[in-house]
């Protein structure tokens, strides 16, 4: 109060304050005791709220998380497993796994086989794996194969490049991870003639233990017959045409209708023309998939093939909160601007209620 | 504190050993919060309305209370400010709505704040603004520091000092106005 203390009688003004002070009545005393609210009033709604929404809701977003990793759990291993072994024209070789490892003396993968070497050493069944040769056809094979150690990776990623090199293909694209501590993986994509793909297949399958194979094959010939009959009707339109137009007695009208229809008749050639192309380019390679890893389960990549269902289950339910976490995150970004100009609106009112009531009680 | 010593179970919160119960906090601080309220309306009715309606705010909100946070007088004397603030908008509205707001002449010839103060410091107390006596009431009555009654009122301790300086120099002035 030294602020104030710049007047005469300061001292005695506030000592006559202070000595009569308003007393709170009897009454009033017993009116706050006895009208006091019962305990039941005591906690905050709000509070209480908060305090049962916040882990309800919580809690149903992970139970929900983990409802779905169950019921995907279930069904996802099977239908993994069936990717793997694919459909009819799919041939797995998870089998060739145990025969080999049947087989002790198993001799050692020697990339220089002919042909009828590679068929020799793969087993049985991988024999009828089977591209044909008389008709245009786009295969598509991808293999998994297991080497021994971070060397034998090394060498058998530059025997693959050397393998389809000698085939007259080549290698699209390798990808090499070794670390000391961990696992070794080589991802190739391979690229050989149609022809030799039966032949590249069986050798790459041999560098190593061959865990799985899956062979795909897509028929374009009869693509390319129609393709062709599209091109020769086309080809006779156009004769007509030109046979036409050189007829004198046309009218003008009729020489633009036949030029218009010959342009795009040969227009529509061309096209027909490069669509064959492709195809017979489609046809004339196969596309080679091939990883080499060091580990023993032969598991690379985001296969599910070897985990267990409380692997999956815990997976699909982080998938799952993840895809939570987006959706309120994806919510929180499209509601901020509402947020921010509802706080900035609660300011305003409670700046404007502050000099209201600053306005009120210096003028009351 | 007789009644206080009577006081209901319900009075006495659970889960706080050894802190102040609520009724201890009645006992102590009523007296205060009535002497505040008294000032900033200048009605002794609606202050003792107001009284009550104070506490029975402050006993909802008891649970909260944190007291590491500030002393119960300045959180009483907060709740007891928004409360008389609601109390004033209530007759403002009042007032525009009658229009003409005419007090009791009677009623001002009786001393409103305490009995035993001189009619002329009575008389000067009115002619203050509520702002003015708010702070007086806070600062020389209830003896908050600097800092509690700023909060009380929402603004700055250089700006409770200055309101505080202002308003003890009008009235001071007010009185030698009536003495003379």
């Amino acid at each position: 109060m030294s602020a104030a203390d710049g007047f005469e009688g300061y001292d005695e003004l506030v000592a006559e304050l202070r000595a009569n002070p308003p007393v709170a009545p009897e009454s009033l005393r017993q009116r706050v005791l006895e009208g006091a609210p019962g305990a039941g009033r005591r906690a905050s709604g709000k509070r209480r709220l908060v305090l049962v929404v916040v882990p309800v809701a919580a809690a149903l977003a992970v139970g929900a998380a983990l409802v779905h990793g169950v019921v995907s759990s279930g069904s996802h291993g099977a239908a993994v497993v069936g990717e793997a072994l694919g459909p009819a024209t799919t041939v797995a070789a998870q089998g060739s796994a145990k025969s080999v490892h049947r087989t002790p003396a198993r001799p050692r993968p020697n990339t220089n086989l002919s042909d009828a070497g590679v068929k020799a050493y793969l087993p049985t069944h991988l024999n009828a794996v089977t591209i044909p040769k008389d008709r245009i056809v786009h295969a598509d094979a991808s293999l998994q194969v297991q080497v021994s150690s971070h060397s034998a990776l090394s060498k058998a990623t530059n025997e693959a490049t050397q393998i389809v090199s000698s085939l007259g293909g080549y290698a699209q694209s390798v990808q090499y991870q070794s670390s000391r501590s961990g696992d070794g993986n080589a991802f190739l994509a391979l690229r050989v003639p149609v022809g030799k793909a039966e032949t590249a297949i069986g050798r790459l399958g041999a560098l190593g233990r061959l865990v799985s194979q899956q062979v795909s094959t897509k028929d374009l010939q009869q693509q390319l017959t129609h393709r062709t009959n599209v091109i020769g009707s086309l080809r006779r339109a156009i004769a007509v045409y030109e046979q036409a137009l050189k007829n004198g007695s046309l009218s003008a009208a009729e020489r633009v209708e036949l030029q218009i229809k010959l342009a795009n008749a040969r227009h529509s050639v061309t096209e027909q023309r490069k669509a064959r192309s492709a195809t017979v380019a489609s046809g004339a390679t196969a596309d080679i998939s091939l990883t080499l890893t060091t580990n023993k389960n032969g598991i690379v990549g985001p296969t599910h093939h070897g985990s267990g269902r409380f692997d999956r289950l815990l997976g699909s339910a982080a998938g799952f909160l993840a895809l939570e976490g987006i959706v309120v995150l994806y919510a929180l970004v499209v509601l901020s601007p509402i947020l921010v100009l509802g706080g900035l609106g609660w300011w305003l009112v409670r700046e404007r209620r502050r000099r209201e009531e600053t306005r009120l009680l210096a003028s009351a | 504190m007789r009644a206080v010593n009577a006081l209901p179970a319900a009075l006495r919160p659970p889960g706080r050993v050894g802190a102040q119960s609520f009724a201890d906090v009645v006992a102590e601080h009523l007296d205060a919060v009535y002497r505040y309220l008294v000032y900033l309306t200048g009605d002794r009715a609606a202050a003792e309305d107001l009284a009550a309606e104070t506490f029975e705010r402050a006993f909802r909100s008891w649970r909260r209370f944190d007291p590491r946070r500030g002393a119960p007088r300045t959180w009483l004397c907060r709740i007891a400010h928004s409360t008389a603030v609601d109390w004033f908008r209530a007759e403002a509205r009042r007032q525009r709505r009658e229009e003409t707001y005419t007090r009791d002449e009677a009623l001002l010839e009786e001393s409103v704040f305490a009995e035993g103060l001189s009619p002329e410091l009575d008389r000067a107390l009115r002619r203050l603004t509520p702002a003015e006596r708010e702070v007086v009431a806070l600062r020389v009555l209830l003896e908050l520091d600097g800092p509690s009654a700023a909060r009380v009122l929402g603004i700055s301790t250089t700006a409770c000092s200055t309101r505080l300086s202002r308003a003890l120099k009008r009235l001071e002035e007010e009185m030698s106005h009536v003495r003379s």
